[in-house]
């Protein structure tokens, strides 16, 4: 029982309550100063409120409006680009010196320019969500394209198979594997887009709520917000780790 | 076969390139189509409707003991099972001539046995021609009714004709007890070792100049 790996979740558990018992009895006996380090009641309780008040859902919407936006774009314009750039050499010329530029710079640096291009609303969040997505997208086809089994290439070819045919039966199911890959790193990218863009600059969002829980120095909200955003991108995962296994059941 | 242009002249073969079906040394499935998808690809790149193709495919599967393999995906299929896919394949186009690039060099000796032995089974039933190519002479011999050995390449040509003269239909066990088997082997490979030993000598030499 003590070290069965069958039961890890069990003493993983017990770890995070021993944890939480610790930390809110520290907090009672006055070692933490609540304007840093609040307890988890208070941090729950800041929760609470978020959602008895149903004040939270505008918040929400706002942000899975712009991360999911900005993920779709980002994936269709990543495949587009992506299999120009493999299969025509001088878009790949223009486009890799582009994308590599943007690939080494952290992106989210671009966040205050877009403000000022697409104005504070939904635009400038989606397109910061769009440009940290389309990157990785792009790389993902790009050398992807470039690496499929040309083992593979070659049996539909000896069968007879056309140009089209090659696309449809060796191109387009390597491209679809490799983007699900990488679906859950796009997916933390897409969030991470929308709640920086709302932190820079928003007047909805949970970005947004962050930004205004550090201008009132309230660390419960904040830590709330913080465990708000990871349970969602955990539901989302999981949503995306299914969306895998049924598409790459052969795999 | 489209795989590449020939330099200089042409390839004739008396009847059309869709008649010339290929097997190669990795099974080369695509991953993402079942065993009965793969074995009806070629059918249907040539305009055969889809369902007839796939029921054709369940025939062909039925006749390398794949039934209720069908919906596998390759993976999910060991490396015999996955040879017979593609060998159903190929045959899935009736060729008149396949073509053979060491087909069973990366099966283990048992299951390699037994594939030989439904290929050659095969052949002699469906009256197809087979061009193989391999290192082993022994399965060389065993196979086939000619062996033409070919000298080191790059540039190898054919340096001689062996004709065999096993009788048909043929066990391939039986085939290698065969009194004409050994001395046919020894020949072979004593022809083949003064190849190999000459190429090497024409390196060396080669070597020598360049230093």
């Amino acid at each position: 029982m003590m070290s069965d790996p069958r039961y890890a979740w069990v003493r993983q558990l017990a770890a995070l309550a021993v944890l939480l018992v610790v930390w809110e009895a520290a907090g009672h006996a006055g070692y933490l100063n609540p304007l840093y380090m609040p307890t988890p009641t208070q941090i729950w309780g800041a929760l609470a409120e978020l959602f008895g008040g149903g004040s939270i859902w505008p918040h929400m919407q706002a942000t899975f409006t712009a991360a999911l936006g900005g993920l779709a774009l980002g994936i269709v314009v990543g495949i587009t680009l992506g299999v120009l750039a493999a299969l025509i050499r001088p878009v790949a010329e223009l486009l890799e010196p582009v994308m590599l530029l943007l690939n080494a710079i952290p992106r989210v640096i671009l966040a205050p320019l877009f403000v000022i291009w697409f104005g504070i609303g939904l635009g400038s969040k989606i397109a910061l969500a769009f440009i940290l997505v389309a990157v990785v997208i792009f790389f993902t086809v790009f050398t992807g394209i470039r690496q499929v089994d040309k083992k593979l290439v070659e049996r539909v070819v000896t069968l007879g198979g056309s140009r089209i045919d090659l696309l449809r039966q060796v191109y387009l199911p390597s491209v679809a594997a490799w983007v699900l890959g990488n679906l859950k790193v796009a997916v933390g990218f897409a969030f991470t887009g929308a709640v920086v863009g709302e932190f820079v600059a928003a007047s909805r969002g949970l970005g947004y709520l962050l930004s205004f829980a550090q201008s009132t120095y309230n660390a419960a909200l904040m830590l709330a917000l913080v465990l708000l955003i990871m349970a969602v991108v955990l539901v989302i995962f999981a949503l995306a780790g299914r969306l895998e296994k049924r598409l790459l059941r052969w795999s | 076969m489209r795989l590449q242009k020939p330099l200089a002249g042409k390839v004739e073969a008396g009847f059309p390139q869709s008649e010339i079906g290929i097997l190669f040394q990795d099974d080369a499935l695509l991953p993402w189509r079942t065993a009965r998808e793969n074995v009806a690809l070629g059918p249907i790149f040539r305009g055969v409707d889809k369902k007839r193709a796939l029921d054709a495919a369940d025939e062909w599967l039925e006749r390398f003991g794949l039934t209720g393999f069908e919906d596998r995906y390759p993976r999910r299929l060991s490396g015999g099972q996955r040879k017979r896919v593609a060998i159903a394949q190929a045959m899935a186009l009736k060729p008149k001539l396949l073509l053979m690039d060491e087909p069973f060099a990366s099966l283990d000796a048992i299951v390699r046995a037994r594939i030989s032995q439904e290929v050659v089974e095969l052949v002699e039933r469906e009256k197809i021609s087979v061009l193989l190519v391999t290192h082993d002479l022994e399965e060389a011999i065993a196979l086939s009714d000619a062996v033409y050995l070919l000298s080191q390449g790059p540039r190898a040509r054919v340096t001689r004709r062996y004709d065999v003269p096993l009788p048909r239909p043929r066990d391939l066990v039986r085939a290698k007890t065969h009194p004409a088997f050994p001395p046919l082997l020894e020949k072979l490979w004593n022809d083949l070792s003064r190849e190999v030993d000459l190429s090497a000598g024409a390196e060396s030499v080669e070597k020598a100049r360049a230093a």
